[in-house]
């Protein structure tokens, strides 16, 4: 467990990263954990990204499809590996909790079970 | 554990030279990136497995349960009595090593414990030890030998480096039949605890919420209704499938990878726009989400037990029969297990194409038609207008999935689809095809991340072999009917024979469906325009 300061504030995060209460999220944070991740400035583009993302898991308890986020945002197909490089990164920034190794299997590598 | 960044010219230099010592006196070496990761404990819990304890396979001590030793041995009595096919395949190898070379694993890995011979010999030297009356006097003489920790961690090793594909009982001259050896070697495993976590996390997820993957109701219509956007967008029509409606003719159950993953979704894209087309009276399922079935790779009872959920919700529904979508192992449960598990499902009429009228008879017991049999026949008979050109940016070869090749014997509906849907289809060399073909290298469970050298590897095979047909023909898509292919084989292709795709056949069927009312197409279901389409829109 660790704490980062933002312009707002202070937040727990884990030891991996991410945040501890998926509430404690908003844009300043995202603008700090960006940092600590080494991703350059929050554009918008990547902030709409990380919106969606946080508002599609807090609707359906999982990771949106790819092409639905970018489709959603109005940017071009591949907008996520555009901009973050790696959809596991657009979790973190996007203040979900740490996620299981399934998931990170699932989301970081597309790899599905079936 | 550090990233696994070998390079394809590295890995494919394999050393074939057997150890000096024999394999009995040759000690396992746990490599990393060549096993999965244990499974969770409250993945275990959520289902009932036995013995949930914490342990790394590169530990030393793995933190056995007291009384290990008579848990396996008890394990094996109870199979001996209650499979006979297993109790056959401890007996009757002669060695004569046709098997040998058949195998991916070997083949990828120049590992003789890969020898699908020797991966038996592994659990047969203990079955000679304990349950043969020449075992227990004359010891080694005999291939008999005592049941220690490192024996077990070589049995867990490397009964979690095979796939369950089968090959090697293509060319066994008794029929042995390894998956079915692995299979008991891997619920002997499981009655310890030691399972893995990319199998016990899908199968604990498919009991909670019907799925691999845990997508709960919401999600899975909000996944599809992302598919029709885009459907509409490409064709101009939209879709209205319906989900859980009692009443409906038919239930379609397909692999929740394709609700989800890339390129799945394009399959699954695919199904609703086919089944829009012919009027098809059928339901999606929130409940029965999931056509694999992961609960195959720890124990029979586990698959039974993921496996029930299709046949009672085909009866809440009051269904007449259950189509099923693209997946491999899916099919050998279905195909050859269900229907003893589970059945009869007397409640079920035999499938019945309310297009054609053709009954499928082949089907007449489990009740479950396969999508590719179903579209092949609606071919066969005129009822879809198809335009090939428009996957005449693809150059196609077509991967026989293992089980639904040498588990169900479906050669021909594949191809045929393929035939009538693409101008340019090229096969593989005839040793790697059909019931010979070679395993997606990842298949039963083995399609994680943290093993991505084993994948590699066992995928080899398969992969020179698309090789060969990408530099002769120009083949640029790897097509298939199974979703741990599409999920395994786009690794694999980036990997050794990169610029190769991977598509579901329902996907190259979308693509050349000329549905009634739709606006020119000028891409293909993945979004890409169609060459001679360029600025059309």
């Amino acid at each position: 467990m660790a704490v980062i300061e933002y312009a707002g504030g202070k937040v727990n995060i884990d030891d991996s990263g991410y945040l501890v209460n998926i509430d404690d999220w908003n844009e300043q944070v995202a603008c700090a954990l960006a940092e600590r991740e080494g991703v350059d400035e929050l554009t918008k583009e990547r902030m709409d990204i990380l919106k969606f993302i946080r508002e599609y898991y807090k609707k359906y308890n999982f990771f949106p499809i790819l092409n639905a986020v970018c489709k959603n945002v109005h940017q071009p197909k591949n907008c996520i590996n555009e901009k973050f490089m790696d959809p596991l990164t657009a979790w973190k920034l996007a203040g979900l909790p740490q996620p299981g190794e399934d998931i990170i299997n699932i989301v970081k590598y597309g790899q599905t079970p079936t | 554990m550090a990233k696994f960044t070998a390079k394809p010219k590295d890995l494919i230099q394999i050393d074939f030279k057997n150890p000096k010592t024999g394999w009995m006196d040759t000690p396992v070496e746990i490599r990393e990136h060549m096993f999965c990761h244990p499974a969770k404990a409250k993945e275990l819990e959520t289902v009932g497995f036995p013995n949930i304890h914490e342990w790394r396979p590169q530990d030393e001590n793995w933190n056995l349960p007291e009384g290990w030793k008579e848990t396996v041995l008890n394990g094996i009595k109870e199979r001996l009595q209650k499979y006979r096919s297993f109790h056959v395949f401890m007996d009757i190898c002669v060695r004569c090593g046709a098997c040998a070379d058949k195998c991916h694993f070997y083949l990828g890995t120049g590992d003789p414990k890969n020898m699908p011979v020797l991966r038996a010999e592994l659990l047969r030297s203990i079955y000679r030890k304990y349950f043969t009356a020449s075992g227990k006097i004359l010891g080694k003489t005999a291939g008999a030998r005592e049941l220690t920790e490192d024996v077990l961690k070589e049995i867990w090793y490397y009964y979690y480096q095979c796939t369950e594909c089968r090959r090697c009982s293509v060319f066994c001259p008794y029929g042995i039949d390894q998956a079915e050896i692995t299979m008991i070697g891997r619920e002997l495993t499981n009655l310890l605890g030691l399972q893995l976590g990319w199998i016990g996390g899908p199968v604990a997820n498919c009991y909670m919420k019907g799925n691999h993957l845990g997508l709960e109701p919401h999600t899975i219509k909000s996944n599809i209704e992302m598919m029709l956007d885009d459907i509409e967008t490409i064709t101009g029509i939209r879709i209205n499938p319906t989900f859980n409606r009692k009443g409906a003719e038919i239930l379609f159950v397909t692999p929740s990878g394709d609700l989800f993953a890339m390129p799945g979704i394009y399959t699954a894209m695919g199904y609703l726009m086919l089944f829009h087309e012919l009027g098809l009276d059928y339901t999606w399922s929130t409940y029965a989400s999931e056509g694999g079935n992961f609960g195959f790779f720890s124990s029979n009872e586990m698959a039974k037990r993921l496996n029930s959920k299709i046949y009672a919700e085909a009866k809440r529904l009051g269904v007449k029969w259950v189509l099923g979508g693209e997946c491999g192992h899916m099919w050998r449960v279905l195909h050859q297990y269900m229907d003893t598990w589970n059945g009869p499902a007397d409640f079920l009429e035999v499938p019945k194409s309310p297009i054609t009228g053709t009954v499928f008879d082949n089907a007449k017991s489990a009740k479950m038609t396969h999508i590719s049999e179903f579209t092949a026949d609606l071919i066969k008979h005129g009822k879809l207008k198809l335009d090939k050109s428009r996957n005449d940016h693809l150059k196609v070869t077509f991967h026989d999935s293992c089980n639904t090749a040498r588990g169900m014997g479906m050669f021909e509906e594949p191809r045929y689809i393929i035939k009538n849907v693409c101008n340019h289809f090229y096969e593989m060399p005839e040793n790697t095809i059909r019931e010979k073909t070679f395993c997606c290298g990842s298949g039963t469970g083995l399609n994680a991340s943290e093993n991505m050298e084993l994948r590699m590897r066992g995928g080899l095979p398969r992969a020179n072999a698309v090789k060969y047909v990408h530099e002769q023909h120009g083949v640029n898509m790897l097509a298939n009917v199974c979703a741990i292919d599409r999920a395994t084989l786009s690794a694999s292709m980036d990997y050794w024979v990169p610029g190769v795709g991977v598509a579901g056949i329902s996907e190259l069927v979308g693509n050349a469906l000329v549905m009634e009312g739709e606006k020119e197409r000028t891409a293909d279901l993945r979004g890409e325009t169609l060459p001679g389409k360029e600025g059309a829109e």
